[in-house]
């Protein structure tokens, strides 16, 4: 990473009550253009994270400096100024936008509340006009939507059409880091990759960084250059996307990659299907959290916590066979769970 | 054949206006996974409430014929339907958690189905356990309420009803989009299981070509109302003759796909 980091977070706690969403995960993200990946499942703490760094729940520990300022101490205008600086768009466009206001008001309203653009009545016109509405046309045509859709309601566009209108929206006020929270979960696969070429596209010429909160590995190559698995609130494993990828070394991105469904027969590697969902954060299972689920647990992995360590130059995994697992160990063939119990369990 | 449906057309207006779907000819035998793959709003679900006979619910008209066994099931009584729906054939949707009844427990929703289609309550209670435990889930989670179970055990949980239905057919609509990838594997997992061990008949809409790819033995690609495209997966995906299949498989994303644009990561690391 060249220079010091745009956002460096540390150590960083979450608390929830008794619950420990977050535990203790560390993340940089360079100045842009630059991603990072944030992956996990349902129940990882990835969302809680993404937004703890825009101060949309209150940390419980650690550090956050975007900058070099100390954004956890913000107060006032800097905390309004540091969240013009980091905007998110969240996962469901249909619930993030007001359904009873036009495109054109949403975006407009954005701009006016940031000082961006003058108070007027001008800019709630249907398609908007003057200054506002010169500038709402050119966010909506960044974002590779036609500014007529300024007149439109969000229930008369498509999901994709919505995410892009989100991203526009975030974009509205300049943002250099974007927290982008499973921006194409909603959508289907043809929509999904619209919205990942028009993030490719604005890194580029918007210069910026971004986190990207996903489940999916597959989306993650072609938009980030680190990637940080996150299961039950603490970080599995980090380190440069490629390699990765290319050789885990924590078996819960081995399982994360083979989930992953591929049309081409000789890419499909052999399944590791994690039996049972993640574990609540409320009642974490004593030793490493993933123990219960992992097909290559030891006797250590069921009593002590592993800690995150350097396994690769770049590279760091919380497992206690990291290194057997980067030097290629593999659980034996996953036996398909199902079969048997169907023909036996009915009458 | 199992299923078969034939000239089948579903419409919003009167018989000028332009089918929302359009499905001249696509079969389902038992023990085959058939794959029904499009954009949102290419008529995948249509075709799937068509064969339901609940797409006059949503205002539309169906014409054309759909057989289950050879026996017609368009023009069918609703009291003659309701036989054959849900027990002969099975729905899961893409969302589970608005499949069932939130006030409910799962349970009751499960036994009440059972009961519904003619099972005495004792053997109703016998077969919902024996289905969660093929599913394998545990017979506790039919205590709770379905806000208290996750997506994947949810869907599950509509899986077991149709096995404990002996549904023959299971229409499955988007079951896996709404899912982690981790949970949608071992879902596909499932339904294969289904296929092989229970001789199913599965008719599985999806967007994503990966999924598809994964499953089906035979695929159908849809567009804008119509099937463009139909034929051995394997075959369809390897050569396809279709501009919107080859664009549908270009819209899949892929682990090994090229790195952040500018200077990126070295491979390896």
């Amino acid at each position: 990473m060249p220079g010091e980091a745009m956002l460096a977070v540390r150590d960083l706690r979450v608390t929830f009550g008794p619950v420990r969403a977050v535990d203790g995960v560390s993340l940089e993200i360079g100045r842009g253009p630059f991603g990072v990946a944030l992956v996990g499942e349902s129940g990882s703490g990835k969302t809680t994270v993404g937004r703890a760094i825009l101060r949309l729940v209150p940390a419980a520990g650690g550090t956050i400096r975007f900058e070099g300022q100390d954004v956890l101490g913000l107060r006032g205008r800097p905390l309004r100024e540091y969240r013009r600086a980091a905007q998110m768009v969240f996962q469901d466009a249909d619930n993030s936008l007001d359904p009873r206001m036009r495109i054109g008001a949403t975006l407009g309203e954005v701009l006016r509340a940031h000082g961006l653009a003058a108070h007027g009545l001008a800019a709630h016109g249907p398609a908007g006009r003057g200054a506002v509405g010169d500038r709402v046309a050119a966010l909506l045509r960044e974002a590779a939507l036609d500014p007529e859709l300024a007149s439109r309601y969000p229930h008369q566009l498509s999901g994709g059409q919505r995410q892009r209108v989100a991203i526009a929206r975030a974009l509205a006020v300049s943002p250099r880091l974007l927290v982008l929270d499973e921006p194409t979960s909603a959508l289907d696969v043809t929509a999904q990759a619209r919205i990942l070429a028009l993030v490719r596209r604005l890194r580029e010429e918007r210069q910026l960084a971004y986190l990207l909160i996903t489940h999916n590995l597959a989306i993650i190559p072609e938009l980030c250059e680190q990637a940080v698995v996150l299961y039950l609130g603490r970080v599995a494993e980090t380190g440069p996307t490629a390699g990765l990828l290319a050789r885990p070394a924590h078996p819960y991105t081995l399982a994360l990659r083979s989930a992953v469904p591929e049309v081409d027969a000789a890419a499909r590697r052999s399944r590791i299907i994690l039996s049972g969902d993640t574990p609540h954060a409320a009642a974490p299972p004593p030793g490493c959290p993933f123990h219960p689920r992992c097909p290559l647990a030891v006797d250590a992995c069921r009593t002590t916590v592993p800690e995150l360590r350097a396994v690769a130059p770049g590279r760091q995994a919380a497992c206690h066979r990291a290194g057997e697992v980067l030097a290629g160990l593999r659980p034996p063939g996953a036996a398909p769970q199902f079969r048997g119990q169907l023909a036996d369990e009915l009458p | 054949m199992k299923l078969e449906i034939r000239d089948l057309q579903v419409r919003f207006g009167g018989p000028a206006a332009r089918p929302v779907a359009s499905v001249a000819g696509l079969t389902v035998d038992a023990g085959e996974i058939v794959g029904l793959a499009g954009e949102s709003g290419s008529g995948k679900s249509m075709t799937i409430l068509a064969v339901l006979g609940l797409a006059g619910t949503a205002g539309a008209t169906v014409t054309g014929s759909v057989k289950l066994d050879g026996q017609e099931l368009t023009g069918l009584s609703g009291a003659a339907l309701r036989a054959i729906r849900g027990r002969r054939i099975a729905a899961i949707f893409q969302s589970p958690s608005l499949a069932f009844n939130p006030v409910f427990r799962v349970g009751e929703l499960v036994s009440r189905t059972l009961r519904l289609h003619g099972l005495p309550a004792g053997e109703a209670r016998e077969r919902a356990d024996a289905a969660m435990r093929s599913v394998l889930l545990p017979p506790d989670l039919l205590r709770r309420y379905p806000a208290q179970l996750s997506g994947g055990q949810l869907q599950r949980v509509a899986i077991a009803l149709a096995l404990a239905l002996r549904a023959e057919v299971l229409l499955a609509d988007e079951p896996t989009s709404a899912l982690d990838v981790t949970v949608q594997a071992e879902v596909l997992e499932l339904l294969r299981e289904l296929r092989d061990a229970r001789g199913m008949a599965i008719l599985f809409v999806s967007h994503d070509l990966a999924v598809i790819a994964e499953l089906c033995d035979r695929v159908a690609i849809m567009r804008s109302g119509e099937v463009v495209e139909q034929g051995l997966t394997g075959q369809v995906l390897a050569a396809p003759r279709h501009a919107y299949t080859r664009e549908l498989l270009a819209a899949v994303p892929r682990l090994d796909g090229p790195g952040p644009g500018g200077p990126g990561p070295g491979p390896g690391g």
